[in-house]
């Protein structure tokens, strides 16, 4: 890493099995963490700007990272000078950033993933959203397709009322919002029995976990998706001349999850959805492992802390697969059972 | 480092698609320190073809007449009309010696965010066109962006009563492709739209 956050030029090797990494508040444990979550998705997982990953009065950061899994091996560098932002795979610079997507993935417990139980709608579609681009890769081109379509559709609506030029666009919206709901479906059909599952070994079996996909609309699961949301669209299109705005579909849609028949967004406590968001997690991991024959990269930024150790223990004893796995905590206590090498920020800095 | 009149020639160079400033600088030195006739006619042809170049009044193609070419050859096929985005696209399906309809140039996609709408793709010429003929078939050659896809659908709704059929060209794995490169929206369409052999 070169200029990146705290780190003005730092080299760190890591051992297969991960590692384990200590030091006080600030010291930069979560920066780690975020970079190498910057050569998997080209962007920070904490949603900073570009401009606030590069260290305080420098001019850029550059983070060069070499990861080998089997016989394939690859190098990413990432750079941002405040102008421009260079993405390469062995050195060759991608036409598209999201093509990172392809090459490196990993699965990043933030301590702000309870946000996917208990945030805005908007977080627990990003999460879908990404964990099926990470398990095919090709849903990011459908999904890039439906929001270039979507934008397309609310300046029409902001521009004066053409009723022909509309039902152009609706049905373009149509089919590829049918396109974005029927990937999410198959996704979920996987997703939600493993996140019970995974749920049930963390919380010890007491609890019963379901989620339900809400529409933005009324629209009945299983039915014709595309008759109903073409029969809603012609019910609305008064009010979205009105709002200058597209009033349902995939970009507004939500996951509910309950806890035995309970919206656990409002009854759940906070340790239950911080269970379920890492289950959630853990399952987004399982998913790429099925798909991709390639265990993905874990990071545990700091999340078992809140837990009781009954649950810790659980979620310990579930990782045992050929996963790279990463621990910041200041607290390395808690985390002997992993064997993990340990690198110790207060020592390095 | 360019001033005066070579100056005013590399900003001029500079402002042609795909030419950066090193080029437009190489190029307007070869200009001035060349072959000077050559130049004089580089020159003379670009007035020319600036002053009589203009668009076909049937059918919006570039043009050195009032009347392209191709609208003016009544040995053509008139029950086949073409509709491509610009002069260019035009050229590549001449090329493949295949079609020997008539062509219709729409200019511009239909494309909210950047102010383009019916009169833009010249929509009400078109409709004049289309009525003024027995069309049997009216090909609709766009790209398959997000925003060709939406021109066709729109022509197909407004022009399906007055025309025989609508055509669109087929969308699928490239000659020479390969599937396991194939992007999964091409690949279903390559699907839906599998011919038998």
């Amino acid at each position: 890493m070169e200029q990146y956050r705290n780190f003005d030029a730092q080299d760190f090797t890591f051992a297969p099995q991960g590692a384990l990494i200590i030091g006080e508040n600030g010291s930069g444990k979560t920066n780690i963490l975020e970079a190498i979550n910057y050569c998997a998705f080209g962007k920070s997982v904490r949603n900073s700007f570009d401009e606030e990953l590069i260290g305080f009065s420098k001019a850029y950061f550059r983070i060069v990272a070499a990861f080998s899994s089997g016989e394939e091996s690859r190098k990413i560098t990432a750079a941002y000078d405040k102008k421009r932002k260079v993405v390469t795979c062995n050195d060759v610079t991608l036409d598209r950033i999201s093509e990172l997507y392809r090459y490196i993935r990993t699965v990043y417990f933030s301590p702000e993933d309870i946000g996917i139980i208990s945030g805005a709608p908007t977080m627990r579609r990003t999460f879908l959203d990404q964990a099926i681009s990470q398990y095919a890769f090709l849903y990011l081109q459908e999904y890039r397709r439906f929001f270039r379509v979507l934008k397309q559709r609310n300046a029409l609506l902001k521009k004066e009322l053409s009723f022909q030029e509309k039902k152009a666009w609706d049905r373009e919206f149509i089919e590829s919002s049918a396109i974005i709901y029927q990937n999410r479906q198959e996704y979920l059909t996987s997703f939600i029995p493993l996140l019970c599952e995974k749920y049930h070994e963390i919380s010890g079996g007491a609890e019963t976990v379901t989620v339900q996909y809400k529409h933005a609309f009324p629209c009945r699961d299983g039915d014709d998706y595309i008759g109903q949301l073409t029969a809603y669209l012609a019910s609305v299109e008064e009010r979205e001349w009105e709002a200058q705005r597209t009033l349902c579909g995939p970009h507004l849609d939500d996951l509910i999850f309950f806890l035995d028949g309970h919206n656990m967004r409002r009854f759940g406590s906070q340790g239950q959805k911080r269970s379920l968001a890492i289950a959630a997690r853990l399952t987004q991991a399982m998913l790429i492992l099925e798909r991709n024959q390639d265990p993905p990269i874990l990071m545990f930024d700091d999340v078992l802390a809140d837990l009781d150790n009954h649950r810790a223990a659980n979620i310990i004893q579930m990782l045992t697969g050929d996963h790279q796995i990463f621990i910041a905590t200041p607290h390395p206590g808690g985390y002997t059972d992993f064997q993990l090498p340990i690198i110790n920020l207060d020592k390095i800095l | 480092m360019f001033s005066g009149l070579l100056g005013t020639l590399v900003e001029q160079l500079r402002k042609l698609p795909g030419i950066g400033t090193k080029t437009a600088q190489r190029l307007a030195m070869h200009i001035v320190s060349g072959d000077k006739q050559y130049a004089l006619d580089l020159a003379s042809v670009l007035k020319e073809a600036a002053e009589n170049y203009r668009k076909c009044t049937v059918c919006n193609m570039l043009t050195e007449y009032d009347v392209c070419s191709y609208c003016a050859d009544t040995t053509r096929d008139e029950s086949q009309l073409c509709i491509v985005q610009s002069t260019q696209d035009v050229y590549l399906l001449e090329n493949m010696h295949e079609y020997r309809g008539y062509y219709f140039v729409l200019e511009h996609l239909l494309s909210p965010l950047d102010g383009m709408g019916l009169e833009e793709i010249h929509f009400g010429a078109l409709q004049q066109l289309v009525a003024s003929r027995t069309i049997d078939e009216l090909i609709l050659a766009l790209n398959p962006s997000t925003e060709g896809e939406s021109t066709m659908n729109f022509l197909a709704d407004q022009l399906a009563a007055s025309v025989g059929s609508i055509t669109r060209l087929s969308t699928g794995i490239p000659f020479g492709g390969d599937i396991e490169y194939t992007s999964s929206m091409t690949l279903v369409n390559a699907f839906k739209r599998r011919y038998h052999v």
